[in-house]
C-alpha cells in the first residue's frame, strides 16, 4: 500500500519552475530517500506532501486522503523540517508536554522523546537558547510525540555533529524495524542516505530522473563501477578513457573507478591486461561492486541532461 | 480526539509568545494611568448624552488609542508575520487543526486579549471617574466604544491582517501598519474640510462609512463645532454607518480567513 501517492505535480514561484510533472510512490513500511542538488525541488515536493502548498496540476494523496488542511492525518505524521521553528518563549519539556496534549498523548511521552534523541539534560532550557543543532534533535523529538507512522523529513541530519547523525540513523533504523515507521527522508548528504535508504529518487529540475532501490537503479543505469588498483593509475586511466563502451573513469592516487554500460564489465576484465601491459601498469587487484549513491546521482542527471531518458516511469509503483 | 484541546494549547502557546513579561504589565499600567490623565474633564460642560460621548472619545484619542494600535499592530502585523516568515506557522500546521482554528486562536490572542484590556480598563476607569453618567448612559458608553472599536482599530487590524498573509514578513507588515494609522489620522480631518469647502454633505457621509465615529459625533455634538456644515444624522442612520463600518471590517477579515485558509502556501 503507498502511503504517499504523488502523481505529475507541478508547482512553480514566478517564473521559477521548481516541480514540473513529478509522480512519486512511498510504499507503507519503507525507508524512501529523495536526493537531488540544490534547487532540485525536494522541499517543494514535500511541502506539497505536507499540504503546505498546493500543487498547480496533479495531485498528492497521503494516507489516500488530500494532504490540503486535513487534521485527521496530521496525528499519524511526523515532520522534520530542514530550519525547524518553533514558538522560542517556551521551555523545552514544557512545550513537548503541550505538543503532548495537542495529540491526545500523556505528557510522560515527553521525557521519552527527550531521551531517545538525547536531550534530557536541555529539558529546563528555553527553546530559543538551544544550539542550531541541539534545535535540530528538538525538532526530531517533536516529530516523534505523536508517535507517527509515516515521518517525512526534509534534510534531517543539517546542523548535526558525526555522533548525533550517527545516533539519528540509528534511531531511523530502530523505528522502521521495531515499530514498522515509514520515511521519507530528503538529503543531499548520500553517504547518510545510502545508510538507511531502501529505495531512493533522484530528483533534478523539478523531475525524477531515476528511482528505485539502490542495486535496481545500478543495474538500469549500467552504474556498475569496477575498481582497478594498480601502481600507475594515471597512465592507465588514461587508456581506459578511449574505451566506447565506458561511461566514466575517476583516477586516484592508488586506482582507477571505471563506470561501464550495462552488460559490459566482461569486456572490460578482458580489455584490462592489455591495457595496464600498454601504460606499463602493475595491476594489483580488480573488482566489481554496485556505484555509490553519488555516483548513480551523478549519472541519472547527466543522462537526463544529456537528452537521454528519464526514469521515473520504471520506479517503483 | 476533539478540537477543543488542540485550540485551546495554540490560543494559550499564543499568549505566551505575545504577552510575555512585562508586556502586559506596561500596557496596562498605561492604559490604568493615562484613564485619569487623559480623562477630558472639560466634558462636562455639557450634559446628558453629549457627556457620556465625549467622556468616552477622548480615552480613544492620542496616546491611549496610539499605545493600543501599538498593541495590536505588534501582535497581528509583528508576531503572525513573523510566524509566517521564520516558520512557526509550519510547525503549527504540523499539529490536528484546520488552519481557520490556528488562525483564530492566534487572532484571539493578538485582538481579543487587546481589546479586552484595553476596554476593561478604560470603562472600568471611567466608571470611578464618573459612575452616574456610565451607568445612566451606557447604551452611549458602548455605541461610542463600539464605533471607535471599528474604526481605526479594527479596520486598521482588518488591513494589516490581509497585508501581513500576503506579505508574510513581520518588521514590512508592522512598517505598513503604523503608516496607515498615520495616513488615517491625517486624512480623517479632510471630510468636514472638504464638506466646507464644496458646500456637500457628501464627503462627510462617505468618510462616515468608513468611520462611522462621525456620524456619532454628528449625532451626539451636532453642528456646534461646525456650524458651517449642516449634517446631522437621525439615530438610525447613526446605526446604519454603524453598520456598515462593522461589514467593511467583517469583509476584511472573511477575505483573511478565506485567504489563510484555501490558498495560503508557505
Amino acid at each position: 500500500m503507498s502511503l504517499i501517492r504523488v502523481d505529475d505535480i507541478a508547482k512553480s514561484y514566478g517564473k521559477v519552475i521548481a516541480v514540473d510533472g513529478l509522480s512519486l510512490r512511498v510504499e507503507e513500511g519503507s525507508i524512501m530517500g529523495l536526493i537531488g542538488p540544490n534547487g532540485a525541488g525536494k522541499t517543494t515536493t514535500i511541502k506539497m506532501i505536507l499540504g503546505l502548498l498546493k500543487p498547480e496540476r496533479g495531485f498528492v494523496r497521503v494516507f489516500s486522503e488530500e494532504p490540503w488542511d486535513n487534521p485527521d492525518i496530521k496525528s499519524k505524521i511526523g515532520v522534520i523540517y530542514e530550519k525547524a521553528h518553533f514558538p522560542s518563549h517556551h521551555k523545552v519539556l514544557d512545550y513537548l508536554e503541550r505538543v503532548c496534549r495537542i495529540f491526545g498523548k500523556p505528557e510522560s511521552r515527553a521525557r521519552e522523546v527527550l531521551a531517545l534523541t538525547r536531550l534530557e539534560d536541555a529539558h529546563d532550557r528555553n527553546i530559543k537558547a538551544l544550539s542550531a543543532g541541539m534545535l535540530q534533535k528538538f525538532a526530531i523529538a517533536h516529530a516523534l510525540i505523536n508517535e507517527p507512522s509515516l515521518i517525512i523529513a526534509d534534510e534531517p541530519t543539517s546542523n548535526l555533529d558525526p555522533e548525533s547523525r550517527s545516533n539519528l540513523l540509528d534511531l531511523i533504523l530502530k523505528l522502521h524495524r521495531d515499530d514498522n515507521v515509514t520515511f521519507l527522508i530528503s538529503s543531499h548528504i548520500l553517504p547518510e542516505l545510502s545508510r538507511v535508504c531502501e529505495s531512493v529518487a533522484i530528483i533534478n529540475q523539478g523531475k525524477v530522473w531515476a528511482s528505485g532501490s539502490l542495486t535496481e537503479l545500478s543495474e538500469r543505469l549500467g552504474a556498475k563501477t569496477t575498481r582497478i588498483s594498480t601502481d600507475n593509475p594515471e597512465a592507465l586511466g588514461e587508456l581506459i578513457r578511449k574505451l566506447e563502451y565506458v561511461n566514466r573513469v575517476e583516477v586516484d592516487s592508488r586506482g582507477v573507478s571505471v563506470g561501464v554500460l550495462a552488460g559490459e564489465d566482461e569486456r572490460l576484465y578482458e580489455d584490462v591486461p592489455k591495457l595496464a601491459k600498454e601504460a606499463k601498469a602493475k595491476i594489483v587487484g580488480i573488482e566489481t561492486g554496485t556505484a555509490s549513491l553519488e555516483e548513480l546521482s551523478r549519472l541519472a542527471v547527466k543522462s537526463g541532461q544529456g537528452g537521454g531518458h528519464r526514469w521515473e516511469k520504471a520506479g517503483p509503483s | 480526539m476533539g478540537k477543543g484541546r488542540p485550540f485551546l494549547e495554540i490560543f494559550t502557546c499564543a499568549l505566551k509568545e505575545d504577552y510575555r513579561f512585562p508586556i502586559l504589565e506596561i500596557f496596562a499600567f498605561f492604559f490604568a494611568l493615562g484613564t485619569f490623565v487623559f480623562a477630558d474633564l472639560g466634558a462636562y460642560a455639557q450634559n446628558g448624552e453629549a457627556l457620556a460621548y465625549s467622556l468616552v472619545r477622548t480615552l480613544w484619542g492620542f496616546p491611549l488609542f496610539f499605545i493600543f494600535v501599538v498593541l495590536i499592530l505588534k501582535n497581528v502585523a509583528y508576531g503572525l508575520g513573523s510566524d509566517l516568515d521564520k516558520g512557526v506557522i509550519q510547525t503549527l500546521f504540523s499539529y490536528p487543526l484546520k488552519r481557520r482554528y490556528i488562525l483564530t486562536a492566534k487572532l484571539l490572542s493578538a485582538l481579543g486579549i487587546a481589546l479586552l484590556l484595553f476596554l476593561g480598563i478604560q470603562i472600568f476607569g471611567l466608571f470611578l471617574l464618573a459612575p452616574d453618567v456610565i451607568l445612566t448612559y451606557s447604551s452611549t458608553v458602548f455605541l461610542t466604544c463600539a464605533a471607535h472599536l471599528c474604526s481605526p482599530a479594527l479596520l486598521l487590524a482588518g488591513l494589516v491582517l490581509l497585508l501581513t498573509l500576503r506579505l508574510k514578513r513581520g518588521g514590512f507588515a508592522l512598517i505598513i501598519g503604523v503608516v496607515l494609522y498615520l495616513a488615517f489620522t491625517i486624512i480623517s480631518p479632510w471630510a468636514p474640510s472638504i464638506a466646507y469647502a464644496t458646500g456637500s454633505d457628501l464627503a462627510l457621509k462617505i468618510w462616515a462609512v468608513i468611520d462611522p465615529n462621525l456620524a456619532l459625533q454628528r449625532y451626539y455634538l451636532g453642528t456646534i463645532w461646525f456650524p458651517s456644515e449642516t449634517w446631522a444624522p437621525s439615530f438610525s442612520e447613526v446605526l446604519l454607518y454603524l453598520g456598515a463600518g462593522y461589514l467593511i471590517v467583517a469583509a476584511l477579515f472573511i477575505i483573511g480567513y478565506v485567504y489563510f485558509e484555501r490558498r495560503l502556501g508557505i
